[in-house]
Parts: structure tokens; sequence; C-alpha cells
């Protein structure tokens, strides 16, 4: 699907840590956690530090005193891709953010009290934080944002799902603009889930999978439109829907992907260790090589990691490389991709 | 560039009915589904009540593969397949005849009992069965449940704006096909009972142990329960192509966020209000030509207060002349299905022209009194119909469903 938008704002948090400059350039430093359902043996994993005082200064804003870490991340991001955007162009901006697990750390602490300490004790003040539209609600309160707002959950295709959306609302002129953003949060019991799953099989150090956490986003307006800014990197066209049930369903899907996408463009390398990595290092075999140094690891976050690459690979366009096909590598539900352009 | 938007297909599984048809005519019958839930143990809860859906049968499915869907899944594949079939979309195998069938659909909780399966497992150190149960709770694994059992594939979008979500995957189904990024739209949404949502609410104090009374002054909170709506939206031209007659169309669609507070409506009832003008502006029509408002009225002493001073603005003269009831005191509150199942009851309104009454009414909140639909009251002639909803984190959504101009 065409898509035509353009992008005005940026942001990011990483475990590279806050801003654009560490997404592309910082190596983040894994610490180990152990998982509940093993205790004894602590896996390495990405975090954000909270003690960040990009973090720490929102402590201060009544919505934010109990919202999630995710909250924080995606509040952070935010207010770097609105720089420059004044409360009257805010207020006439849609909220779109992608989720997958949401607020898994406040979920996981309200059932554990209700499994160890019985449904009486269960939190009034957690529960509305488990709500995966909370994050965004804090988000548009806070920063003034009261145009539409979803909040969209899916794989890593949620993203492109989210970019979608923001070109609808764009096209019907709802909004003068849209900021989509993709964020996730780390719980050590996503460490059980990722080990059932088989995605923390020993590798050698350099090739290991980590889970991570962060935020990214983008403040996209509509090429051509009436609130055009002009010309500008732009992601254009956004097409998903190829969905898989297993792993022989995923390689027939990236077949797809290969077949259906522009065979002419770079292809921007983004499953990296996750258990789609060799089927995009097939995928990327017969076309031109992408332009870009290599960027330091920052885990698998889902939609923050759709996110941090849509980022990456808008950071690599240039005039030597003025298109980029980023794939969207969706761990659990489909593939797709998104084409760039300066 | 706006295409008009119609209806073409309806399903639902709810706790009146296995389907639309039985829902509706328990619904209009006065019928209420509050009942002992039994799904989980309560015995720590304030509340032990809930309105619980009967598993329709799933044909071609051993009970084995049954048994390995979510129970969301359980209760939203017969309810998009009714849909489908409705539109004239099935084929006698009962798969969609449309390969690439684009998906907006909504939940809160997804399949969260094989998430609470998956927590209780992990703190039990208990290894087995992890990944089925961790694999299956994401609310994307039941929009592949749907797309393997209906045999559809596409672009999904899953939206989860708490209460209001429903409403916005409507919503948003027709701003797909108003611009043309799609023809035709398979929407809805589904929810089951589980218990992390439903001590959620309990320990907020905001079910009640009595009967479910919205807009009523001696309301005292909630009654929860779960459902899966479908509908099938397409271009008015797409459906003439196919030769498929509308139900009715979708002419507005209103929503935004209201700040006050994460659980909490602005008291004034002031964004809902605008989110209603939007959607009738979009509609192109006035608030007094609304025949009936299925209205959010969860019964809940705040939520239904701010209800009805927003519907007393709004509607300012047409009070009284518009009816509006709550259909939550008969299937509960469906949180993500609840914007879907009401619309679909919104529709049927204007189809039928019989109105769904409010029921467990004994002292009308005053503000709307004049309003609220009383047992077995007919429609006036009435052209259009509005579905209303709120959810947590201040999401507001109106839907203007009208008469197709053909029919």
């Amino acid at each position: 699907m065409k898509t035509d938008l353009v992008v005005i704002g940026r942001g990011a948090v990483s475990p590279a840590g806050v801003g654009l400059d560490a997404l592309l350039r910082r190596e983040p430093v894994p610490v180990l956690v152990p998982a509940p359902g093993d205790p004894l043996r602590p896996r390495p994993v990405l975090r954000v530090d909270l003690k960040d005082p990009a973090f720490t200064r929102w402590e201060r804003e009544p919505r934010l005193r109990r919202a999630s870490p995710m909250s924080l991340f995606l509040i952070e991001a935010a207010e770097q891709a609105l720089a420059g955007i004044g409360p009257a162009d805010r207020a006439a901006t849609g909220l779109i953010v992608a989720f997958s697990a949401g607020c898994v750390g406040y979920s996981r602490r309200f059932f554990e009290t209700i499994v160890t300490q019985g449904q009486k004790m269960a939190s009034p003040a957690l529960f509305p934080e488990t709500v995966f539209n909370s994050p965004v609600s804090h988000v548009a309160s806070v920063l003034g944002l009261n145009g539409a707002a979803y909040s969209l959950v899916g794989d890593e295709s949620a993203w492109i799902a989210a970019l979608k959306t923001a070109y609808v609302w764009l096209r019907l002129e709802r909004v003068k603009q849209v900021l989509v953003l993709g964020a996730e949060e780390f719980d050590p019991v996503i460490l059980d889930a990722y080990r059932s799953a088989h995605w923390l099989r020993h590798q050698p150090c350099a090739n290991r999978f980590l889970a991570s956490e962060g935020a990214a986003g983008i403040l996209v307006r509509l090429r051509g439109g009436y609130h055009s800014p002009g010309l500008g990197p732009t992601i254009s066209r956004a097409c998903d829907g190829l969905i898989y049930r297993s792993r022989k369903e995923a390689a027939a899907a990236a077949d797809r992907l290969c077949r259906e996408s522009d065979p002419e463009l770079p292809a921007y390398p983004t499953a990296g260790r996750n258990w789609l990595g060799p089927l995009e290092k097939r995928f990327a075999e017969n076309r031109p090589a992408v332009r870009d140094e290599t960027r330091p690891y920052l885990g698998e976050a889902f939609t923050a990691s759709a996110a941090w690459h849509t980022l990456r690979a808008l950071a690599a366009l240039n005039p030597k490389q003025p298109r980029l096909l980023l794939p969207v590598w969706g761990l659990n539900h489909q593939l797709g991709w998104l084409e760039l352009e300066n | 560039m706006s295409h008009r938007v119609v209806v073409t297909g309806l399903g639902a599984v709810t706790p009146l009915g296995e389907d639309f048809p039985s829902s509706w005519r328990a619904l209009i019958a006065g019928r209420d589904a509050d009942a002992p839930l039994t799904l989980f143990d309560t015995a720590g809860c304030r509340c032990h009540r809930a309105a619980s859906a009967a598993l329709p049968p799933l044909p071609g499915l051993s009970a084995k593969a049954a048994s390995r869907l979510a129970r969301a899944s359980r209760l939203a594949i017969p309810a998009a397949r009714e849909a489908l079939a409705g539109a004239g979309l099935l084929d006698s195998a009962g798969k969609s005849t449309l390969r690439n069938l684009t998906f907006s659909v909504s939940t809160t909780a997804g399949g969260m009992a094989f998430g609470e399966d998956f927590i209780r497992r992990v703190l039990a150190r208990d290894r087995t069965h992890l990944f089925s149960r961790v694999s299956r709770y994401l609310p994307h694994q039941q929009v592949l449940d749907l797309q393997q059992a209906l045999g559809f594939e596409g672009h999904s979008v899953i939206l989860a704006n708490a209460c209001a979500s429903g409403a916005n995957a409507i919503g948003h189904a027709a701003d797909l096909i108003s611009t043309g990024a799609a023809e035709i739209v398979l929407t809805g949404g589904f929810e089951a009972l589980t218990e992390l949502v439903f001590v959620g609410f309990d320990c907020l104090q905001a079910t009640t142990a009595e009967r479910c009374r919205p807009f009523d002054l001696n309301r005292s909170g909630l009654l929860l329960g779960e459902a899966a709506a479908f509908l099938v939206l397409e271009s008015d031209t797409h459906a003439q192509r196919r030769g498929a007659q509308p139900l009715c169309a979708l002419t507005g669609y209103g929503h935004t966020t209201d700040f006050f507070h994460l659980t909490q409506p602005q008291p004034d009832g002031a964004v809902l209000v605008d989110v209603m003008r939007r959607a009738t502006t979009q509609a192109g029509i006035n608030p007094e030509q609304i025949g009936y408002i299925n209205a959010h009225g969860t019964a809940t002493p705040v939520n239904d207060g701010t209800e009805a001073t927003a519907y007393s603005t709004f509607l300012n003269g047409a009070l009284g002349i518009t009816r509006i009831s709550s259909t939550k005191a008969a299937i509960g509150h469906t949180l993500g299905a609840a914007g879907a199942v009401e619309a679909l009851f919104a529709i049927e309104t204007l189809r039928t022209g019989h109105l769904p009454p409010q029921l467990n009414l004994h002292t009308p909140i005053p503000e709307i009194a004049p309003a609220l639909v009383a047992p077995g009251e007919p429609l006036r002639e009435a052209q259009h119909v509005m579905s209303v909803n709120l959810g947590f984190g201040g999401s507001n959504a109106a839907l203007v469903f009208s008469r197709n101009r053909a029919s």
C-alpha cells in the first residue's frame, strides 16, 4: 500500500541510551537476569537505564507516578520526536502506539499477587496500568496530544499496521500529523517465555539472541497533503499480511516477501539474531548490498525493534543510497516490508 | 476519495445466544444472562456473577483441535463465520470465498487465560506446556486462529483501546474503505472472561454484587460479560458489483481521547459530546435525527452520570425523542467486544424497529429519564442510530448507522 509518509521528527530510547545518536552508534552492555522459572541460570539481557535523567524528569508528572517503565520509554521517545512542535500543533497530532506484550511487568505482578496471596490482595493501583491503552493515555495526556489515539497490538508487523493507520488518518485530514511509536518493556518472566520457544538456545556470544526493551517513534505528515512539509525522508510503501503459523509457513511467507517486494532495492538487515535470521540471509542474497556501517546489536523488543530498525534505515538513506527496503520479520504472526526513500 | 460504506453481514456469539438472531430475540424479550460465574474460582472476590456465553460447536474442527484454542477464539470463530455467511462470502466448506480479506478487530485481553496458566506454571517451576500457553495468549494468535479457521489472509489490525476498542475497530474498517485502502473488511471484536480481568474490576470495586442497573440512581456497578461480534463492511460499489444487499450504511465515526483521568471520564461529559458531534457531522445529520443511541451505560456511578450529562447536552431539545438504552444489563460489559456487539444491536434496532429495553431501571437518572427505553416500546420512524463507547485511558468512540439509500 502506498503511504507517502514524510518523517519530520524522530525519537528513540534503547538499551544503548536515550536519543538517536545512541541508537545509531552506542554498543549496549548486557546484564544477567534470572528467569523466575529457572532462577539458577541467569541470562544476558539488554535493559534501559531508568535512572537516566531523561526518565527521572518525568517523575513529577502526576499521571506518571505509578506508570510502567514502558510508559516512561514512550513519553521520552515521543517528546524527542515532537521537538519543535508547539501546543497548538500538538493538539492536532494523532497518536498510534504498537505493542506486542504491553505492560508485561505490571500484568505479571498483578497476577502473581492473585496466585501467591489470593484474589483479596489484588492491587487496584496496579490493574489500570496493565491495560494496553494506559501508556498511550499517559502520553496523550502529558504531551497534550488530543487528536485521535490508537493502541495496536501484534508482533513486529503491528508497526506496519500503525504506519498504515497514520496514512489513513492523514488522508482523511483527521489530524495534521501523526506520532507513530513502538514500545516494549522487559520483565524476567519474558525469559521463561523465550526459553520455552527455544529462542535462548546456547549460541556463541557474538550471535546470541538477547531480550531487550525500549521505544522509538517518528512524527509523520503526508507528502503532497494539505500540511505537507515538502520533501524529506519518506516511508513510501507499507506492505504486510504474509501470515504464518509454523516455520515451514514462515519460509513460504519469506519466499513471497522476496517475490512481491522490489528486487532492485537494497534490503536493510533487521532479523539479525532471531530465528528468522537465516530466512533473511537467503532473502538478501540476490539483492544489492546496503551501504551502511554495521550497527550495534540492540536485542529483540518486537515493535520497539521494528521502530529502531526504521530509524536506523532512515539514517542510512543518502544520495548514493536514495531508496531502501526494510523487511519487517514478525516473530510470531506475519512478515511485511516498508519502502523508504530520501 | 470518500467511498460510501455499507454493512452486508452480521454475526455474534453473546451470553444471550450462540448466534446473532437468538441473541437479539432474547434481548428484545427482556432477558438477561446475569448468573453465578463458574469459569474460574472467585472465592476471594467481592462479586461472583457474570454473563458467560455458551460456546457454540465448531464444525470441521476435532475436539482436540478445539481444545487448543483460546476461549476467545471459540467465541470469535463462529461469530465471524456467521457474519461472512450473512454477507454471502462463505463457501460450502465454511471458508471465506475471499482469500485476501482485510481484518480490523478489537480485544483487550486476547487469550489471557493461557497467559494466566503460563504464570501459574512458572511460579510453580512447572516447565511443562509453557510454550503452548505463552504462544496462544497474545491477541494476534486469535487473529491467526480466525484466519486459519475461515481461510483468509491479508492486512490485519488489532485495536486495544480498552472498552471503546470494538467501536474503534469498526470505525477504522470504515476509514480503510472510505479512503480506498480496502474495498471490503471483516471487522468486530471479541472478549472472553478471564480471572485477571475479573479480579481487576473487582478490586477496583467497579463490579456489583447486586443487579446491574444502568442509568438508575441506585446503580452500584457493572456486570462483566464475554462475547464476540463481527460485521462485513464494504464500499457500496463493491457490494453492488457482487450483488450483495446492504443491511444499512455506516455514515459517521468519531473518536478522541479524554485526558481527565486514567479510569474516569471528564465529569461534564464535554469530550463525549465532542465525539458524538464528530460522528454526526461526518454523517451530515443533526442529533435529533438519531432515533436510538445504544449507550455505553456500564452502571458504575461515575460513568453513567457523565454519560447522562453528555446525552442531555448533545441531544438538547431532542432528549426524549431520541431513545437511549444500555444493553449491558442484559449481556454484561464485554470490554473489547462491547463496541462491536452494541453496534450490532443498534443496527438491528434500525432494521427491525424494535428497541432494546433498559433493564433493571427503577429510579432513572433525571437528566435522561424521558429518553430511556421502556419494555416493548417501538422505534419511531428514524433513519439513523448511534452506538457510543468509552474506555479506560479516555478512549471515546461513536458510530452512526443509517438506512441504506437504496433500501
